[in-house]
Order: structure tokens, then sequence, then C-alpha cells
């Protein structure tokens, strides 16, 4: 049983990974600014120079600069999320120990490449982000982040114009990739997509309270792992909890 | 059963203890002007400096663990030769990665139990208790401190110089006798007061500038 399923009462871990420039840093930095009112929130960052990241969110006045931990990850950011967490599970059990008790830590990953999915020893709960920008057949092309991620959000659809894509088509072929799976076409400017992600980092954070949220392994193969310790080949019968 | 193949575990660079993280302050020494020929004295000088002062500081902790005597005096001994804080930070964090996987390993081993006792124990103090547990002798874990620090730095220097990674497997490979020498050395320690206290100011200097760029691969 993966260390992280040992949850005790601590608070809700989500992983944020896709390609380079799709807007992680910033989709953190929204759910910051839309959550800290109310929420204790920590966050732990893996650019692949160090702190990058971490200065972009200390710069963006959004949460208490001590609060946001730089991680290095020797250059490989798929390993530190995935087959050797410990460096990062380190920082947000430090973070977790230091400001406790936080409600939510956000660990970003460095952007990597469609494969890259956290291991479920890190995080309880993960989102996927492509953009518009990345081009309309991204959602088409498939990959573990985009079919079973916990949440695919699609960014940056203000940009649609301007790059010939039809955002309602990319997310309807996303759609038909996740069987069900939530997705939600994000824009900045569109307060309502920023309230569906606000509405959906809440909801997971009840059911991680409410002991209903075991973290699933979204890839990279088809057979799912659930950090109970069974694994499974997805079969269409199968409701996911 | 021999320690062999826990020796081999415990040297593996697959293993999930945040070695990834880690260049030995390469990154800092090639940042300063270092150059692809000069790792493999570079990779020597930290085997007659830091490596030894963590190689004695495991064997020591090694026997106080076996004789049931206080692990206290060789942290701080090992503390007195650190010098520069951001080593020290490491090896401590390092020491917690480690831990964190031994005691998945030896769940009822009270040398762990001791060890997680400390206030944030180094690694090689963890090793230690990793080989009190698993019956791996004295030079044996003073081999494993010198071959991990080698492959770190050899693996890091991939990461940041133009080098045929069979080279670098070369230069670890080359220095194995110095490494085995320096294990042998150690071996018979058993007072932390005779743990070697060589000094290393560049690396020391190198670790703490290190500490305070922004833009880095590797912790420092």
């Amino acid at each position: 049983m993966p260390e992280n399923a040992k949850k005790d009462d601590r608070g809700l871990r989500i992983g944020v990974c896709g390609p380079v420039g799709t807007g992680k840093s910033s989709l953190i930095a929204l759910l910051c600014r839309e959550l800290s009112a109310d929420l204790e929130i920590g966050v732990v960052t893996n650019d692949i120079y160090t702190d990058e990241d971490a200065r972009f969110l200390r710069s963006a006045g959004v949460l208490d600069p001590a609060r946001i931990r730089a991680v290095e990850t020797g250059a490989c950011p798929h390993t530190a999320i995935r087959d050797d967490v410990t460096a990062n599970l380190i920082a947000v059990e430090e973070l977790e120990e230091e400001f406790a008790p936080l409600d939510v830590v956000l660990v970003e990953s460095g952007g990597d490449n469609l494969t890259a999915t956290f291991s479920p020893a890190l995080v309880d709960t993960q989102i996927f982000l492509i953009d518009v920008a990345g081009g309309g057949d991204v959602a088409r092309k498939g990959g573990p982040g985009i079919e079973r991620a916990d949440l695919l959000v699609v960014n940056k659809t203000d940009l649609a114009p301007y790059v010939g894509v039809d955002p309602v088509a990319m997310v309807s072929d996303a759609g038909s990739v996740r069987e069900g799976r939530p997705v939600i076409a994000l824009s900045r400017t569109d307060p309502a997509s920023v309230e569906a992600l606000v509405e959906w980092v809440r909801s997971e954070l009840a059911r991680h309270r409410g002991g209903a949220l075991v973290p699933t392994d979204p890839g990279p193969m088809a057979p799912h792992f659930h950090a109970d310790g069974t694994s499974h080949v997805h079969d269409h019968d199968h409701q996911h909890a | 059963m021999s320690d062999d193949l826990l020796m081999m575990l415990l040297a593996d660079a697959r293993l999930p203890v945040a070695g990834h993280t880690q260049s030995g302050q390469l990154e800092a020494a090639v940042r300063s002007g270092l150059t692809a020929e000069q790792v493999p004295v570079f990779m020597r000088s930290r085997l007659a400096s830091v490596v030894r002062v963590e190689a004695g500081t495991a064997v020591v902790a090694l026997h106080r663990l076996r004789a049931g005597l206080p692990l206290e005096p060789v942290l701080d001994a090992w503390a007195a030769r650190t010098p520069a804080a951001p080593m020290r930070d490491t090896s401590r964090t390092l020491g917690r990665a480690m831990l964190r996987l031994v005691r998945r390993l030896f769940p009822h081993s009270p040398h762990l139990a001791e060890v997680a006792g400390l206030e944030r124990p180094c690694r090689p103090i963890v090793l230690a208790a990793a080989a009190a547990t698993g019956g791996i002798a004295p030079a044996s874990l003073g081999r494993l401190v010198a071959y991990d620090d080698l492959q770190t730095v050899a693996s890091a220097a991939l990461k940041l110089l133009p080098l045929d990674p069979l080279d670098a497997t070369s230069w670890v490979h080359d220095l194995l006798p110095k490494a085995e020498r320096l294990a042998t050395e150690v071996a018979p320690l058993t007072d932390p007061h005779h743990i070697p206290a060589p000094s290393a100011p560049q690396l020391d200097l190198w670790a703490q500038t290190h500490a305070h760029t922004t833009r880095r691969l590797f912790s420092a």
C-alpha cells in the first residue's frame, strides 16, 4: 500500500501536471487566489530549474512565500512525480508539519510530455493540463493523463480564435476518450470556467475528508492500479468510486 | 545469506531515496568552470574529504549500534566535520529519505527505531542502522558510502556536461581501488573522535553558493 494511503486527517494533496507552457503555474496561482480566503494552502513546485515556478508564484502574491517550496529534480521531472517521489513527499510533509493544519497541498510537476502522471503515493487526485495553443488534435492523441487523470483541463480557451482551434470540438474529443471523467475548458477571463474549477477542487476536498477519495493511478498503461493494492484491466462495467 | 544482495539493493541508483536530486556539488563546480576532463579529479577529491567523513561516520555509528552505545556523539562528530550548513541539511534530508525506505524494508528493526528517534539523523547514520539490521560488515558499509558518491557525481555529470556515458562509468570503475582503500581504512573505527576530519573548503564554498542560486537542477 502506498505510504500516501495512511492519510490520518492530513489535507488533500492535488497534483498538477501536463506539457510545458500549458499554464500549470498560472492555474495554481488562480486556485490560490480563489481558495486562500477560506482554505489553508501549501504549494510544491518542480520546475526543471529549481525555483522558476516558485518565483512566479511568489511574485503573483497570492500566497505567503514561505508556503511555496521548490524541489530540485536533477532534470528528471518525470522521476520526481512517478518512480521516486521521495523528494516531493518530504517537501509536502514539511509544509504540512510547518503550517499545520493545511487543507490542500498543490504539487506542480515540472513540464513534461503527455505520458507523465503522478504516482498515487504522492497525490490523492490529479489535474492534467493541456491548452488550445498546443493544437486541436492533442486531446485526440490521448495518453494516460488526458484519458484518466481525475480532471482534464483544456486551458487558454480565450486564445482559440487566434490559433485556429475549435475549443468545443477539443473538449468533446477529450470527453470521448475519458469515459465520463470531468473535463473543464478553462480561461481565466471566463468566470464560469474558473468557478467550475474551484467547485471541482472543493468537491474533491469533500470526498477526501469523507474518506471516499481513493487515489487512482491514471497510467501509464491501461490496467488500473488502486491505492488499496488491487489492480485490474479496465472493463466497461466497472464503475470507479 | 551473504550481505551481497542487500548491498546491491542499497547501492542501486533506482532506489527511491531522492538520489536523482543530488550532484555532490558538481553542479556548482561546473558553474564555476570545472570541465568534463576534471570530473575524475573532482570525484577523487570528494573521496579524500567529505566521503571519508561520511564513511567514517557510518562505520562508527554501526559499531555503536551493535554495542548498544548512544548515537548522539556520532551525529555531533559528523556535524562538526561538515562545516557547510547546506551539506548538513542535504545529508539530513537524504537521511530522512533513506529512513523512509529502510523502515519499510525492516519494520521491526530496533536499530532503525533508535535512529528514527534522533533529531534529524544524517544519511550515514541511517545507512549504519540498515547495515546493523541487515548484517552488513563495516568495510562493506564504507564501500557502499564511497561507491554511492562516485555514482552520484558520475550520473549528475551526464546531465551537466557533454559526455559519453561510457566515459563516466569508466571513471567510477577506475576509482574503485581508491574507494576500496577508503573503506578498509575506516572499517576499524569505533570512536566518534577518530572519525577522519579532513577539510575541503572549496567544496564547502560551492555548497554554500549553490544553496543561494535560483536556477539549479540539483540540490546543494
